[in-house]
This record gives structure tokens, C-alpha cells and sequence, in this order.
């Protein structure tokens, strides 16, 4: 019992809140990782495996540039056509040879662990944090520029994402991922836009790579490892929040921000998580019943509501009144 | 202006699935033609819609539109040209997508699609009167999603998408089997009614022997991937479903034993 | 009055000094992982800073996090470590480093279980010897390569082929392994040295099976990932009796022969005691040298010896785990 005390009264509400700023900062850059998620995987009904290497190679390719004297900027924009690159061999690889779509992104996903290793020339690569000057940075004292900037970022990809998806061409391929037969009796070619969704989806996400490149410091040629994880439920935990809170009013410029803020989310999570300081082994297993808990709320209080439970009890109490 | 030169397919070949679905058809249609098709199951009546679309290629024949080989484009390439309506009433429609962006999806069959906005207001009120012609309500809902709508609702809206930009020859495949009876009435009539305003070269499977015969100029019926019978206009006046079914029999040597046309026309 | 005075005085210079005493120091310590050779050097660094601070009736506050394997919770641990004001932080491999200097340019940062600093700055021109010149210092696990070569070639004096098995991942594993090439064939330019690499713990298995073909010993540097993963490792290397010689002493005792040994609570005790100079303000830490470790020993693992009956040279000194 003494220790149950000792262990809550060793907890400081106020270190929580120093160190959300950092968990927001890496949720935002994420963010940009949850809406390429969201484009494969919402839009075109693609579960794309790709993200674990195309977000590792948009960091190699931003690191790499900056150690050669590359302007951060035009680095990151490097860093988004290398994604675009990466989504565009795994559409040919799924329309074109045929091969079964989460496979293609596998197979482009393990294709790009070599070539991130020959980008980097090794499998870690450091930027000397006296010599380049980032906007998008870990150093605390300018977190809140920091996430100003991703926030920026964010905004811009989701109005470019809504702009885009409302256009003739983003209408065909939205289309395609909902109905591709009618979409081809429409005169749409499903394989281009297929080809295009992950092309822009994988863009955004080495894009995101490169951003969190720049905010730690490094690329790890693993630094992906698991981001499809992280971006599906990002994706998912927006979109149930989005339901809870906005029902009906839910659009697609509505749903994207709640993506991002899924991603955010996620952060703060795990922010709190090692807050709580639970033993080191334990951490993954508590993320994962804290982002249940948050999945679960939403739907129980539906539930609570209106239920097989609920009726049953409603009807036994009025069969008694009669 | 649609020629079919003898089109053969078989699916699953040298496998124990092998079907022989067309055995040589050869169909000529003029200039507004309206045909209706009928034929027990695994007749090939949908294969040879589907041939025409360009869902899958031929193994040998040629399909000519127009006087234009298309035999080798894909689905999407012949799609200009045609307007289809399927009999599954969530397949002609975009169920997470809105009226409005369904019908804007229709107007750019046949033209490139830009980066111009999908929907403007000056195509919202051609919509609207559009769908007032079908007398569903639908006209105040065009920024419902179309997933909320009835399977009748779902199917007019495709055939109001598949002619809305005159298409050279209109595909429909058993388009009110899904349907119940009013519903299918009033799909019906819209047909009509858009063929005679749009004056299309038609294609129309249905397993309704009645409904063969009141619409259209001209009645094929087919079994086992062959067209065994062809009746013109005058002909077709002055039939009852009695004598197509004796007409079956004679041509095919077997008798016709497709429930659900021989139930549907009691 | 004077009485008073003196009194007061005395107060204050006694309330002075017990508060200049009883000094409350926060550290914070990142981990990237968990296994012997990490824990070993956190476990160093606690005790050496614990025990040099108590002499002083200081006190230190530890908080220990680890980050999983993950790179990218370095930075979510190391901008908390900061936004906490923490007066320094230990950070514990190359990556947890690097998140660390990209979210400080202020506090402190001291290394362990960091094998080239220069490169994990990405400042070649660094002079390790004088200091980084900027908020990192820290105690290095690096053990000259030749160590290892000598070592394979006086226990199997008649080899022809050596493997190298680490992870491609784990930029130090690629350093050791040059060094060991290097030194290889300065010494023996005949014998055939080739890496065997594996991309994560999954192909550990494919991996080392394939190593383990036609060779006559195999060295494993200190890496990570290998580390974690020992038993998977010798139980292809025993029963195909490979004499392995191993980075570091965790790593021997899971499932190696042999080491060139230095103790990682010896470089954590290194690094606790450049902390708590740089605690006391006794030295800056940018102008503080890495250290090394003190001399090496050879040693070997009686249990594998025996399981692939290998007789050890007699300088060799036998592992015995702590009781």
C-alpha cells in the first residue's frame, strides 16, 4: 500500500505538462505520415506497405542532402519526390505485373532498406546540429517554432489534399477506390489511379520522414520500422474521434485535420505512458490499452444507449406493468 | 452501327471449369435500334454485354462501333462510347460519394479529367432538372450520399448517369431483376423514355418474356452462347410469350427451363 | 548584542554550508534498449554518481526511461528530459546521443556505450583527445580491432576463413567490423574475412546458419541487436562447435568463447565520474576527453570451451558470473 502511494505521489502532473509540448511536436510531423496513410488507405482501399521504407528514405534523402550543402527546404521537397518515386514502383508492380497489392508494398518496403543503406553509406547518419540550422528541430527552447512550422506544414497538405480531392481528377480517384467497376464504366482508368494515389500517398509520407529527420537530428535506416502501424491507427483513432464529436457535421477536410490530430494523439499517449513510468518491458502493452481505452469509450457510450441489453431489461420492466 | 463478328470466349479453359460462355455470335444493330435479349441461364446473355464493354477480351471475332474495331481497347478506353447499367444496384453507383458527384463522374465519361472543381453550380442546375425528371425526390438531395438510397433510387440514378452524355450504344443487363415490381415499372418507363428522347441504339437483357416483347423493335433470344433466334419488328407485334417459348424449343431441341422466366410471366 | 550577532552569524554560515551540502541533483537517463551490456553501463554510472555525490551529502534523483529499440522515442524521452530542466542526462547509445544533442545545446549530455563519437556528431574533425567542443562528452566501448584479430588468430592458428556477423542496421557494428578488416589483414593478409549482415532480429537465424557454413571461427562485434538475440546465436554456433569470439563480456557469457573483455560498468563508472565533475562544475563539459576503458583482458567462456571441446591458451582468463 505504502508503495502504491509512494509510486502516485512520485508522479509530477507538472512534468506531464513540460513534456507534451515535445509529444505534440512529434505527433504533428507524424500527422503528415497519417494523411499519406489515409490517402492509400481510406481513398484507395490500399493497405500500403510501402510507408515502412518510403518514410526511412525520405529522411536518408533529406539527411544526405543537407550533409552535402542542400538548403533544408529544398531538402524536404526532395525528400516528397522520392516518396513519390517509391508509391510509383509499388502502383507498377501492383497494376502493371499484377502482383496482389499488400505484396507489391512488402516487396518495395524491403527493396528500399538496400537502398536507404547505399544512401546513407551506413546505416546511421548524424547532421552536426552546430553547423545546420533547421526550422523543424527537437531543441526545446524553439519547440514552439518548431510546432508552429509542422503545424503550417499540416494545414497546407490538408488544404492541398481537399482541394485536390475535389477536383475532376481526385473525384475519378476517390471513385476508384469506392467502386472500380463503375468507375471504369465511367471511362476512368483505375490502374493510373492507383498508380497516382500511391505515388502522392507515399510522397507525403517520406515527407514526414524527412521532417522527423530534421527534428531528431538523424536518419536511422529502421527509423520507419512500424510506421504503418503508427499511421493506421492514427487514421483510425481520428476518424472515431471525428464521429464522436461531430457526427453528422463530419466532412473531408474535417476528417483530415482529425487524422493529424490522431497522430497527435498517439504522442501524447505514449507521453504519458513514460510518464507514468512503468517498468521499461511493459510500455508497448500499456500504449496499446490506453489507445483501446480511447477507441472503446465512443462506441460503449453509444451502446449504453441503445442495445440488445437495454431493450431486453426495457421489455421484462413493461411486461411486469402489464 | 454495331457489328459482333463471330466472338468466341471460354473461361477457365483445359480446367474443369471450363465454360464455352460464347460460341460464335454475330450480331449486326442500325442506328436506333432498341433490342431486348432473352435466354434460360448460362445462355451467355451477360457474356455478350460484357464482351461488348470490354470487360475481358475475346478469344477470336471482332466487335466493331461505329465501324471501329474496338475488340483490343480495355473497359475504360471503350467506355466513352457506351452507357451501361448493371444488375446489382450498388455497382453502377459510388456509395460513399455524393448525387451530385456521381452525376459529375457520368459527365466526364468520354473527356479528360482536369484539375478543374468536379462540381460547379451551373452543372448543379442541370442536375436538378435532370433528376426531376425521375420523379424520386432526388432533386432536393443532391448532396446526399448515394449509399443512403433505395436499390430503385440507386438504379435510376445509373441509367440517368449512363445517358447523360449520349452514349453511341446503352448496355443494359438485366437493369430491374433486383427490383420489385412497381419500382421495376418505373425503371422501365424512364427507359423508354430516354431512348425515345435520345433516340440510343439499346441493348436490353431481361428474363421477363412480356417485357421482351412490349419494348424495343426487335427480340434475340440465345442458348449456350448462341443467338438462336432473331425476331424483327413485324414479327414481334403479333407474338405471345407461348410462341417464344415454342420458338425456343424448336430452335435449341430442348425445353426451356428457366424458372424465373417462365414464373415471371405467369 | 554582539553574543546575538555572533550567534546569527554562525546560523547563517552553518545554514550556508549545509545548504551548499545537501545539494538535490536531477539526471536523466536514456536508454535505447534493453540488454546486459547497456544495463550494465547504466547500473555503472547510478552507483559510481550515487557514491561520488553521497561523499559530498549531495543527493541525485534518477530518471531512467528506455526507449524500446525505437529511434524516434529518443526524441519524445530526450524534449521531456529537457522541458524538465534537468541539470544533466546520460544517454545510453549512439541514437538515444543524437536525439539528445538535437533537443539541447545546454545541458549536459554524457555518453555511454558510444563506440566513435566523432562520427555519431557527424564532426570528423573532432579531437577526441581534447574534447567535443559542444555540450556532449562521454566514455567510449571501443577496443582497437587489432585486440580482436590477434585474439582469432592465436586461438585458431590455422584458419582460413573468419566471419563477421552483425547488424546492418547499427552504424558501430560496421565500424568494428573495418577496424577488425583491416587489422586482419595486416596480420594475416592470407585468411579470407567476410560479413555476414542481417536487417533486423528476424533473419538472425537465416543469417547466422549461412555464416556458420566452412568457417573456422566467427566474431561478433558489439552489436545491439545480436546482443539481444545470443541464444538464437549460439544455438546454431555450439553444436556446429565454431569457436565465436565476442565484442564484450554480456554478449561471451550468453553464447561466446572468448572476448577481448572490458567491463561496460567500467565505462559507466567512466562516465559517472565525467558527470560528477561536470556536476560540481569541477570541469566543462565540452573540454572534457572521452574515455576509454583500462586495459582489456582476454577472456573465455569455460561452458562453451567445453560444449565444443576447445582448449583456451593459459593467459586466458576464465568468466565466472557474479554470485
Amino acid at each position: 500500500m505504502e508503495a502504491i502511494l509512494g509510486y502516485f505521489s512520485s508522479l509530477n502532473p507538472a512534468a506531464l505538462l513540460r513534456a507534451a509540448p515535445g509529444g505534440i511536436a512529434q505527433g504533428l510531423v507524424w500527422g503528415m505520415m497519417a494523411l499519406g496513410v489515409y490517402m492509400t488507405f481510406r481513398m484507395l482501399n490500399i493497405a500500403d506497405m510501402t510507408v515502412d521504407g518510403s518514410f526511412a528514405a525520405g529522411g536518408a534523402v533529406c539527411i544526405m542532402l543537407v550533409l552535402n550543402g542542400c538548403d533544408p527546404s529544398l531538402a524536404l521537397i526532395a525528400a516528397f519526390f522520392t516518396g513519390v518515386i517509391a508509391g510509383s514502383v509499388t502502383g507498377f508492380l501492383h497494376t502493371v505485373l499484377g502482383i496482389p497489392d499488400i505484396l507489391a508494398g512488402i516487396l518495395t518496403q524491403i527493396s528500399l532498406y538496400s537502398i536507404n543503406l547505399n544512401i546513407m553509406g551506413r546505416a546511421n547518419q548524424a547532421v552536426n546540429v552546430n553547423k545546420v540550422s533547421f526550422y523543424i528541430t527537437s531543441n526545446v527552447k524553439v519547440l514552439g517554432q518548431t510546432i508552429a512550422v509542422t503545424g503550417v506544414f499540416c494545414a497546407a497538405a490538408i488544404a492541398l489534399l481537399w482541394w485536390y480531392l475535389g477536383t475532376q481528377h481526385g473525384s475519378a480517384l476517390r471513385a476508384t477506390g469506392i467502386n472500380e467497376q463503375m468507375a471504369r464504366a465511367q471511362g476512368i482508368n483505375t490502374n493510373a489511379m492507383k498508380v497516382i494515389g500511391l505515388a502522392l500517398g507515399d510522397g507525403l509520407v517520406a515527407l514526414s520522414g524527412a521532417m522527423l529527420s530534421q527534428y531528431q537530428g538523424f536518419a536511422d535506416v529502421n527509423m520507419g520500422r512500424g510506421a504503418i502501424v503508427i499511421g493506421l491507427a492514427a487514421v483510425i483513432i481520428g476518424e472515431v474521434l471525428g464521429q464522436a464529436f461531430l457526427r453528422k457535421r463530419l466532412n473531408l477536410w474535417l476528417t483530415l485535420l482529425f487524422v493529424v490530430l490522431g497522430s497527435v494523439i498517439y504522442y501524447l499517449v505514449y507521453v504519458f505512458v513514460l510518464w507514468l513510468k512503468f517498468p521499461a518491458d511493459d510500455m508497448k502493452l500499456l500504449t496499446a490499452v490506453v489507445v483501446a481505452l480511447f477507441l472503446a469509450v465512443p462506441y460503449l457510450r453509444d451502446r449504453k444507449k441503445n442495445s440488445f441489453r437495454r431493450l431486453t431489461r426495457r421489455n421484462a420492466d413493461s411486461g411486469k406493468g402489464a | 452501327m454495331l457489328e459482333i463478328r463471330d466472338i468466341r470466349k471460354t473461361f477457365n479453359p483445359g480446367t474443369i471449369n471450363e465454360k464455352h460462355a460464347l460460341n460464335g455470335v454475330s450480331l449486326k444493330l442500325q442506328d436506333g435500334d432498341f433490342v431486348t435479349i432473352i435466354g434460360g441461364n448460362g445462355a451467355g446473355k451477360s457474356t455478350m454485354l460484357n464482351a461488348i464493354a470490354g470487360v475481358w477480351p475475346v478469344d477470336s471475332g471482332q466487335i466493331l462501333i461505329d465501324g471501329t474495331d474496338v475488340s483490343g481497347l480495355p473497359e475504360h478506353r471503350r467506355a466513352p462510347l457506351l452507357g451501361r447499367v448493371f444488375q446489382d444496384p450498388m455497382t453502377g453507383t459510388a456509395a460513399g460519394m455524393t448525387i451530385e458527384e456521381n452525376l459529375a463522374l457520368a459527365a466526364r465519361r468520354g473527356k479528360k479529367r482536369t484539375l478543374r472543381w468536379s462540381v460547379t453550380n451551373s452543372q448543379r442546375s442541370r442536375y436538378r432538372d435532370l433528376l426531376k425528371m425521375l420523379d424520386l425526390g432526388l432533386e432536393d438531395r443532391l448532396t446526399a450520399k448515394v449509399g443512403l438510397l433505395s436499390g430503385g433510387q440507386r438504379q435510376a440514378l445509373t441509367l440517368l448517369m449512363a445517358t447523360l452524355e449520349r452514349p453511341r450504344l446503352l448496355l443494359l443487363d438485366e437493369h430491374t431483376a433486383a427490383l420489385d415490381p412497381k419500382t421495376a415499372a418505373k425503371v422501365l418507363s424512364l427507359t423508354r423514355q430516354l431512348v425515345r428522347e435520345q433516340q440510343l441504339t439499346t441493348l436490353m437483357v431481361t428474363h421477363n418474356m412480356k417485357d421482351a416483347l412490349q419494348y424495343g423493335n426487335r427480340t434475340i433470344m440465345m442458348n449456350d452462347g448462341r443467338i438462336i433466334v432473331d425476331i424483327e419488328q413485324e414479327t414481334k407485334l403479333r407474338l405471345r410469350v407461348e410462341d417464344l417459348l415454342q420458338m425456343f424449343e424448336q430452335s435449341s431441341g430442348a425445353a426451356l427451363d428457366n424458372d424465373r422466366m417462365l414464373l415471371g410471366n405467369v | 548584542m554582539k553574543k546575538l550577532l555572533a550567534l546569527v552569524l554562525a546560523l547563517c554560515l552553518l545554514c550556508a554550508t549545509a545548504a551548499a551540502a545537501a545539494e538535490e541533483f536531477h539526471v536523466g537517463i536514456l536508454q535505447l534498449v534493453q540488454h546486459d551490456a547497456l544495463d550494465a553501463a547504466t547500473k555503472g554510472f547510478m552507483d559510481k554518481l550515487t557514491e561520488l555525490l553521497a561523499a559530498d551529502g549531495d543527493t541525485v534523483v534518477f530518471d531512467y526511461q528506455n526507449a524500446q529499440g525505437d529511434s524516434a522515442t529518443c526524441s519524445v524521452i530526450a524534449t521531456g528530459f529537457v522541458n524538465n530542466n534537468y541539470d544533466l542526462i546520460m544517454a545510453n547509445a549512439t541514437p538515444a546521443l543524437q536525439a539528445c544533442v538535437s533537443a539541447t545545446g545546454d545541458i549536459p549530455l554524457v555518453g555511454t556505450s558510444v563506440t566513435d563519437y566523432a562520427t555519431a556528431l557527424a564532426d570528423p574533425e573532432m579531437d577526441i583527445t581534447v574534447g567535443t567542443g559542444i555540450n556532449v562528452t562521454g566514455a567510449s566501448d571501443g577496443v582497437d580491432g587489432m585486440l580482436y584479430a590477434k585474439m582469432v588468430m592465436e586461438l585458431v592458428p590455422g584458419a582460413k576463413a573468419v566471419n563477421v556477423v552483425y547488424c546492418s542496421a547499427e552504424a558501430n557494428s560496421v565500424v568494428q567490423y573495418e577496424a577488425f578488416k583491416a587489422a586482419m589483414a595486416e596480420i594475416a593478409p592470407d585468411v579470407a574475412v567476410n560479413n555476414y549482415t542481417f536487417a533486423d532480429s528476424n533473419d538472425i537465424q537465416a543469417v547466422v546458419t549461412g555464416a556458420a557454413e566452412g568457417v573456422d571461427a566467427i566474431y561478433i562485434p558489439t552489436d545491439n541487436t545480436a546482443a539481444s538475440n545470443m541464444t538464437i546465436v549460439s544455438n546454431i554456433l555450439q553444436p556446429a562447435g565454431i569457436p565465436v569470439i565476442c565484442g564484450e563480456e554480456n554478449m561471451m557469457a550468453a553464447g561466446g568463447l572468448a572476448t577481448v573483455s572490458i567491463s561496460y560498468t567500467e565505462v559507466g563508472t567512466l562516465a559517472g565520474e565525467q558527470a560528477y565533475k561536470i556536476l560540481k562544475g569541477q570541469s566543462e563539459v565540452g573540454a572534457t576527453p572521452i574515455a576509454y576503458c583500462s586495459q582489456p583482458v582476454k577472456e573465455y567462456n569455460p561452458e562453451y570451451a567445453e560444449a565444443i571441446s576447445f582448449t583456451v591458451p593459459e593467459d586466458y582468463v576464465a568468466y565466472a558470473p557474479a554470485e
